[in-house]
């Protein structure tokens, strides 16, 4: 063994490289905090491994991205993988922000390392950069509203706006040529710049030595190895099981897919954009431009410019009122602006709830051409199986003609009204990316009249019609004997009324179910 | 010789700091080693066990009794679903249906044994021939003449319901 290393070493020199890279003299005093350097390189190694692998089934075109992810997501190891990845980008920020407290409470950016701390903000750079572009690429909902936020946010940029949005977006809306670009990026030139700024970054410490405590402690310097080594495997290893157990317990999330016609999507960004978020809402309208290009500028600019307005040699941060104080109130106002954002996110309403068109849509798949086909011994998936990522216009068109997607079917199309159109389309996307929860028989009957009839004139709770009145608290205004009489002779109620009667298009089952559902809405 | 590691120590050796070393030293390389095992395994299963996507059996209703004469094979066009990843391709697959008069069907792929050509029924001559090769088979799918190795694929198929349909699994 001794000899086969001696010859080993001979010809690499391996023992050099490992006495370069691991007997670094540390300076006496050296201790726990100066750990959080290399849990940054811990968790940025975890990224782009895992990064790396999730190529192996990521396709970044609009068509399959959404669900070549969440084939991903489908094995438990493909949800660890993608899980870590995601979670570990949160980590990422938070580590990033410790590190760099360390580093301005310590002084460490004071002479000869403001190179260093340069490196470093760079690297703060590129890793925000990795968040903002890493987001779209799932091609959910939230990845795509979040996208359009952030476009939207560079055509402030004074000047050169509407450029810098061009170049962000690559075509004309934001899509094939958006994700593939942001793919691009995130998984080659980022990772690229980041690795060379890392290995700048980790030569420029080597050589100016690690700062040490702020005032010199007695004793002799040790090697990095093992002393600070263990320091680091210790705090390194609590934070990658950290990582892991947020991998394993929650599924990252993976909302339902983009759809560029949803006008009730509220977009929210990434807990650590919040403060951001929150920011641009003290600045409205032509103000707008200070909350997302000014201040976020002027933020960067001082703490670039810190090794020179904080010049002196002294490190104690007793002593540098000046910076403690600047940093603490640039502390305060980013956790006190992230925590008002988190508390004033806008929450999506729709999350949990089947609409009244979603169910009614159930109820007239199963009972039109649909389950011909889509059932256990059809030609296609049962709709419940399906989880389907496609948009509207593709679902209407084969839900009114199934030969335009599927041609050669022998069972000749089934004709619907554009509402069960609409309905079907509405119960699909829900069913792709939620079960069936179950209802009630007659809700589900109320509802199959509600999505064939009922909405073409009425809204309840936001969705329908606006020639009639709304019918959110139909019950609350009307006894059910008014509600019946009303469906079935509208005349008698009011000589005038433009609405049809229904007595002779509703069986008395549908009837009952309609009327007792209207009465129950209070 | 390039100095090592012990350059240090030797300056506060001891037998108490030669053994905090040694334990140290343990304690990082095997964290690193079992970090390193663990993420090996897990990116290793990702890597070479993809999600075999929805592969499920499935019944594929191919004709009804009503359309098939007895004993003589009606072609079919089968779209097959075959899952590709999150990729949902579908294959166009043509069977014979071969009705025994009875309740029940033979089906036959129409994908030749030898090198996967496809076969058509002669119907004066009463046998599959293959077009690629000559490849003979009779109307149970045996082979009579050619270099087929072995016979006709046969599926399962069953016949359901009211209106006879034919199911055929895939």
């Amino acid at each position: 063994m001794g000899r086969l290393l001696a010859w080993l070493d001979l010809r690499t020199r391996y023992q050099t490289a490992r006495h370069v890279l691991l007997d670094e003299e540390i300076p006496a005093g050296t201790g726990w905090v100066f750990t959080l350097g290399s849990v940054l390189l811990g968790l940025l190694s975890i990224q782009l491994l895992t990064g790396a692998f999730l190529t192996l089934y990521y396709a970044p075109t609009p068509d399959h991205a959404y669900e070549s992810v969440r084939f991903i997501d489908s094995t438990a190891a493909g949800r660890i993988v993608r899980g870590l990845h995601h979670f570990g980008a949160s980590f990422i920020v938070v580590f990033l922000v410790l590190h760099m407290l360390r580093v301005i409470v310590f002084g460490s950016y004071k002479p000869p390392r403001e190179l260093t701390w340069l490196s470093g903000l760079a690297l703060m750079g590129l890793v925000l950069g990795f968040a903002l572009t890493g987001y779209l690429l799932p091609w959910d909902q939230r990845a795509y509203w979040a996208t359009v936020v952030t476009i939207n946010i560079s055509k402030l940029a004074p000047g050169a706006g509407e450029f810098v949005a061009g170049v962000l977006q690559g075509g004309s809306t934001i899509g094939a040529l958006t994700l593939t670009r942001w793919y691009s990026a995130h998984v080659i030139i980022l990772p690229a710049l980041l690795v060379s700024l890392i290995v700048g970054h980790l030569i420029l410490m080597r050589l100016q030595g690690s700062s040490g405590p702020v005032r010199a402690k007695a004793g002799r310097p040790f090697p990095f190895y093992p002393y600070q080594a263990a320091r680091d495997t210790v705090v390194v290893s609590v934070v990658l099981l950290a990582v892991l157990f947020f991998a394993w317990q929650g599924t990252p999330p993976l909302e339902g897919p983009a759809d560029p016609t949803d006008a009730n999507y509220i977009p929210r960004p990434e807990w650590y954009f919040l403060g951001l978020f929150q920011l641009l809402k003290y600045f409205p309208g032509k103000w707008e431009v200070v909350g997302a290009i000014i201040v976020p500028t002027l933020v960067g600019a001082v703490l670039a410019l810190l090794p020179w307005i904080d010049r002196g040699p002294e490190r104690d941060p007793r002593r540098r009122p000046l910076v403690m104080g600047l940093v603490s109130i640039g502390l305060i106002g980013v956790v006190a602006l992230t925590t008002l954002g988190w508390r004033d996110r806008p929450v999506n309403a729709d999350a949990g709830r089947w609409t009244m068109r979603e169910i009614g849509g159930r109820a007239i798949a199963a009972s039109g051409g649909c389950v011909k086909c889509h059932s256990d011994t059809g030609m296609a998936d049962p709709l419940e199986t399906l989880a389907l990522s496609r948009g509207t216009e593709w679902i209407a068109g084969h839900a009114t003609d199934p030969e335009m997607i599927a041609p050669g079917l022998r069972e000749p199309p089934t004709v619907r009204s554009e509402r069960e159109v609409a309905a079907i389309v509405a119960y699909v996307r829900r069913v792709s990316r939620q079960p069936y929860p179950g209802f009630d028989p007659q809700l589900e009957t109320a509802a199959r009249v509600w999505a064939r009839y009922c909405v073409g004139c009425h809204v309840i709770e936001g969705d329908g019609g606006k020639d009639g009145p709304e019918l959110t608290h139909a019950g609350s205004k009307h006894k059910p004997d008014e509600l019946r009489l009303q469906i079935t002779d509208p005349e008698a109620v009011n000589p005038a009324a433009d609405m049809p009667s229904f007595s002779d298009r509703l069986s008395p089952e549908q009837l009952d179910a309609i009327v007792a559902y209207l009465a129950a809405r209070k | 010789m390039p100095p090592t590691v012990d350059s240090h120590d030797q300056r506060a050796p001891g037998p108490e700091a030669q053994g905090r070393r040694r334990a140290l030293a343990i304690l990082v390389n095997t964290t690193v080693a079992i970090i390193g095992g663990a993420f090996s395994a897990l990116l290793g299963v990702f890597a070479v066990r993809p999600a075999r996507g929805a592969v499920r059996e499935r019944w594929i209703r191919a004709a009804t009794l009503g359309e098939l004469t007895a004993n003589v094979p009606v072609p079919r066009v089968l779209s097959v679903p075959r899952p590709d990843g999150w990729y949902k391709a579908r294959a166009r697959e043509t069977v014979f249906l071969v009705w025994n008069g009875q309740r029940e069907v033979k089906v036959f792929s129409a994908t030749c044994s030898h090198l996967g050509c496809q076969v058509l029924w002669d119907g004066e001559g009463k046998r599959f021939r293959c077009p690629c090769h000559g490849g003979v088979y009779d109307a149970q799918g045996q082979v009579l003449d050619g270099p087929p190795p072995r016979p006709l694929t046969t599926l399962d198929a069953k016949v359901e319901g009211t209106d006879e349909s034919v199911l055929v699994r895939v």
